[in-house]
């Protein structure tokens, strides 16, 4: 059983937006009638749910936090304070805690940076996915190339010195040479921090009922290896699947997604994850926000489902396996509570096929190998 | 109940597929009364899954009817099933066996089918009387007077006042009922005779174990007697008998010229052979009836389960339907690339179509069948004749003197304007012609082609070049030396013992450059180049690469939510698990039935 609780991070998710991507399987809605009654039902909701949680994660500290949707923009700066102190009377937030919050360039809707820095944000994530106008078009996204760079440097005006761009790559029709501009434009902005992923086509999308040409197997294989080239001159290193930093850049929220950390899930459709010291139980809650704030009303918000055994095994590796550093067996160990014993033959199996490689004693990476064939390398460890 | 002699007709119906044999037997069954109409499904007589789906039967079914004729008597009626499929036509001279007449009945827009040629003949020769019906009536494009004119002058029979009748409206239905009686004579036999009964056909059911299709030839069987199976000597209590209505309706006896079932008991197929004859164990009959001839399988396939673990219920679920299916053979059979499996023996390939089939759906296995191959004759050096059903064990072409091929001779019945497109399909699959005739509108040309060449895909090339128009009937004729080699595939240099093919040698080059690029097609692309080589002997014919998939990862950047890309994962992995793993490299099932459709 895990003798030590892992870090805890917090998910808040704020569910509306105005224009659903047409790439996007996330959870979100259309803004409601009469925003500002919704707004202040849900921010109550939030507080609520937050509290509720409390007693199962007393004397716990929250590390990172993560403001995603939707589109949390729509929420305004106290809105956003309310949440964050609920969150710090309740559970404490450590004082350097990194509160990330998701912007889409161009207008703020309901606040300025200066404004969400001022209720506790220290980190934003741009949603810029190209830089190209009719990619952008086509994705759905209500901004155009030039929101993104405005949108960079009006958050550093306000003092955000750590910011993320999401870029998007295999976009439809996209060629290599596009994807490599688009990267090329985005660290031209002297990011420290790009989300840099493949366009999959995910149930429930416009996408996915009208599915658009993407680029093949081998241009993708390409852009992957071009892009790296340009981010690694541009001193920024990939250090999981769809992230790169500068040093000591990397993200603490989404690295303890991938360390296999704990995680409140707070609002509709959030997704947590807790250990209490025997059990790793995931929690769900329901994704439309009428019907979330029915069941949190009702004191049922939350449906807890314990993982364990060989699926737990699984999940540990789903996540650090995306780790270019990859993790220590101790570290399974420890956020698991299962004997390593679980996992070393498969992880052998995966060394005989150059999947992965021991990097020191009980210290385990994907071979360079195993990072291009991840799918093939998690897949491994299912049963 | 049971009625005189005199008033008993047995009797089958011979038609091609589709040419409304089952929709007259339901039409018969619903005018005597047989089912009331909640309880008549559409078409009763052919109660497969797979029979019904594919419109044909397989398994000799019965059915006995009461008919009050015009006469005022009342007559018992029993119908015997015949299969439909040159595959089968085993089947139908066993059903026929019992019967002492027969429907010949021709759809009346689309003519006579080499198929129920055949059939009629194997009637007539059994002493049948064969009435003609022309079927289908009510069609916009019914022509009975040609068709009539068809069946003179191809089979041969006096059609002059063949029944019309259109068994989807009921019309001339009643007649065609009044004709049988007429027309079919009552059945023979001595009621006070020594008991032979007939088996016809025996099955499997999963309650009360074997049931038997017999007919009464000679004396009376009753329920408690103590019989006697004849060829295995052994004793057995008659527990139930009876007849079908279609239903099971149990009686106390079946009298002399009956049809009906017999259970005793018995609890494996072998215990009660079709084609044995069942007496008494006190007074028993001098002799045996004259049985059927044992069936022997033309086509051969290997079949391995995808999963080693899945061996043992693949052995079970084999040994199962061969309680109902005494054509199908199985040996054990070890492939290098593909396991444990079974070397099966079919009557061809809709047989093993529809075997493999109810494998995969009944039995839930999932299978690579490897392709078909025939029997083949090799004169060694040393002067010995062996058989070869696999290409895997054909001696060294240094040991092989002479390679022969079985040879079939093909009766094939097609409509004038598509003569061209049917010879040429011949020529295509190395045919010889041997007879061509005109018939009216038809068409009869006969040919001797290799059964290599017929059991792949001449039927549906047939059917296809001739719009459907075209009907095939064989037998085996002799094997023949041809210049025949075995043509392997390489995978990574690796002989696939599984993917090898006897070729003759002036396709091989192309066959083997066509079966290469369709590898290349039908192998995913993985971590590694796979080098995909055809091969005679030692001597590569073609080359092809599948290019190494350069990276395999997609992953969104939230990671809250694990069970979506687990479901993702695993469902992949449920993907990889229908590949077969050989060496490093994961072929699908589809490859391996590639070999069999490819053309040239």
């Amino acid at each position: 059983m895990p003798a030590e609780l892992p870090p805890l991070s917090d998910y808040l998710h704020l569910p509306w937006s105005l224009a659903k991507c047409t790439y996007c399987d996330f959870n979100s809605h259309r803004v409601p009638d009469a925003p500002d009654t919704a707004r202040a039902v849900y921010v109550d909701a939030l507080v609520q749910d937050i509290a509720q949680q409390a007693p199962g994660i007393a004397g716990r500290t929250v590390e990172t936090v993560f403001l995603g949707g939707g589109t949390p923009s729509l929420f305004t700066p106290e809105e956003i304070g309310r949440v964050l102190t609920a969150l710090d009377e309740a559970v404490s937030l450590a004082a350097d805690a990194e509160i990330t919050m998701e912007v889409n360039p161009g207008a703020l809707e309901r606040g300025s940076f200066a404004g969400y820095r001022a209720a506790g944000v220290n980190r934003v994530s741009i949603g810029g996915q190209s830089f190209d106008a009719a990619q952008l078009k086509r994705l759905g996204r209500l901004h155009d190339p030039a929101a993104i760079g405005r949108a960079v440097d009006a958050a550093r005006q306000a003092g955000f010195e750590r910011i993320n761009v999401d870029i998007m790559y295999a976009l439809p029709e996209q060629s290599v040479d596009a994807a490599v501009a688009d990267v090329r434009a985005a660290v031209a902005l002297d990011l420290t921090h790009v989300s840099h992923y493949q366009l999959t086509l995910e149930p429930n999308t416009v996408f996915h009922a009208q599915p658009p040409t993407l680029p093949g197997d081998d241009d993708v294989a390409d852009m992957m290896q071009a892009t790296d080239a340009v981010f690694a001159a541009a001193g920024l290193a990939r250090y999981e699947v769809s992230a790169l930093a500068a040093p000591g850049e990397a993200c603490r929220h989404n690295l303890n997604y991938w360390g296999f950390g704990d995680y409140l899930g707070i609002g509709a459709g959030a997704h947590g994850k807790l250990s209490d010291g025997e059990l790793v139980t995931r929690t769900v809650r329901p994704n439309h926000p009428r019907g979330y704030l029915d069941a949190l009303a009702a004191g049922a918000a939350v449906v807890s489902q314990p993982v364990s055994g060989s699926r737990l095994a699984f999940e540990y590796m789903l996540n650090a396996l995306r780790l270019v550093d990859g993790f220590s067996l101790q570290d399974f160990e420890a956020r698991t509570g299962l004997p390593r014993a679980a996992v070393t033959g498969r992880l052998a199996e995966a060394s005989e096929r150059g999947l992965m490689l021991e990097r020191e004693d009980h210290i385990w990476q994907p071979t360079a190998l195993g990072a291009r064939f991840l799918n093939d390398l998690q897949a491994l460890f299912l049963d | 109940m049971n009625p005189p002699m005199q008033n008993i007709r047995n009797f089958s119906i011979i038609a091609h597929i589709d040419h409304g044999k089952s929709t007259l037997a339901d039409r018969f069954i619903q005018l005597c009364g047989g089912l009331s109409e909640r309880e008549m499904a559409e078409q009763v007589l052919d109660s497969m899954d797979i029979e019904r789906e594919r419109g044909i039967t397989i398994k000799a079914q019965s059915v006995t009817l009461h008919y009050d004729a015009d006469d005022g008597e009342r007559y018992q009626l029993n119908l015997i099933d015949t299969p439909g499929h040159v595959d089968f036509s085993y089947e139908v001279s066993r059903s026929l066996s019992a019967c002492e007449g027969a429907l010949l009945v021709v759809d009346a827009a689309q003519g006579v089918e080499a198929q129920s040629v055949a059939n009629c003949y194997t009637a007539i020769d059994q002493g049948l009387e064969v009435l003609p019906v022309l079927n289908k009536l009510d069609l916009p494009a019914a022509d009975p007077d040609r068709v009539c004119q068809e069946i003179e002058e191809i089979i041969g029979i006096d059609a002059t006042d063949a029944s019309r009748v259109s068994a989807k409206t009921g019309e001339g239905v009643k007649d065609l009922l009044e004709r049988i009686v007429r027309d079919i004579p009552p059945p023979k036999g001595g009621a006070d005779e020594p008991l032979q009964a007939l088996i016809i056909d025996s099955w499997f059911d999963n309650y009360v174990g074997v049931v038997s299709l017999v007919r009464i030839v000679n004396g009376t069987l009753r329920k408690g007697e103590k019989v006697r199976i004849m060829s295995t000597a052994s004793a057995h209590i008659v527990d139930r008998l009876g007849c079908f209505t279609p239903k099971m309706l149990d009686q106390d006896a079946l009298h002399t010229g009956e049809v009906g079932f017999v259970i005793t008991g018995i609890k494996e197929i072998e215990g009660a052979p079709v084609g044995d004859t069942i007496t008494h164990e006190q007074r028993q009959a001098p002799e045996p009836l004259a049985g059927f001839k044992q069936l022997q399988p033309k086509v051969f396939a290997g079949m391995f389960p995808i999963s080693s673990d899945d061996y043992e219920s693949f052995r079970e679920a084999l040994q199962k339907l061969r309680l109902n299916d005494a054509a199908l053979h199985f040996e054990p059979e070890t492939s290098a690339a593909l396991g444990f499996g079974f070397r099966c023996g079919f009557l061809g390939m809709l047989h093993m179509e529809i075997v493999q089939e109810r494998l995969e759906r009944e039995y839930e296995l999932e299978l690579i069948t490897t392709a078909p191959t025939v029997i083949y004759e090799i004169l060694t050096t040393r002067g010995e004749t062996e058989y070869v059903d696999n290409p895997a064990n054909l001696p060294a072409v240094n040991l092989i003197d002479e390679f022969r091929e079985p040879i079939i001779s093909a009766s094939i019945l097609v409509p004038e304007a598509h003569v061209g497109a049917v010879i040429k399909l011949c020529i295509e699959k190395r045919g010889v012609q041997t007879r061509m005739q005109y018939l009216g509108g038809q068409v009869s040309i006969e040919y001797d082609l290799p059964l290599a060449e017929v059991v792949l895909d001449f039927f549906d090339r047939l059917k296809s070049v001739s719009r459907g128009f075209a009907s095939f009937d064989y037998h085996f004729a002799r094997y023949e030396a041809a210049k025949l080699v075995r043509l392997d595939l390489l995978i990574n240099g690796d002989r696939v013992d599984a993917l090898s093919v006897i070729v003759h040698r002036d396709r091989a080059q192309a066959r083997g450059r066509e079966l290469a690029d369709r590898m290349r097609e039908l192998i995913p692309r993985q971590m590694f180049d796979v080098a995909i080589q055809a091969a005679i002997g030692n001597q590569i014919i073609s080359r092809t690469t599948v290019k190494a998939l350069r990276k395999n990862v997609t992953a969104k950047c939230y990671g809250g939510d694990v069970s979506r890309k687990r479901k993702l994962l695993e469902k992949q992995k449920a993907g990889k698990r229908r590949m077969k793993q050989v060496g490093s490299v994961e072929i699908p099932q589809e490859a391996f039935l590639a070999v069999l459709k490819v053309d040239s």
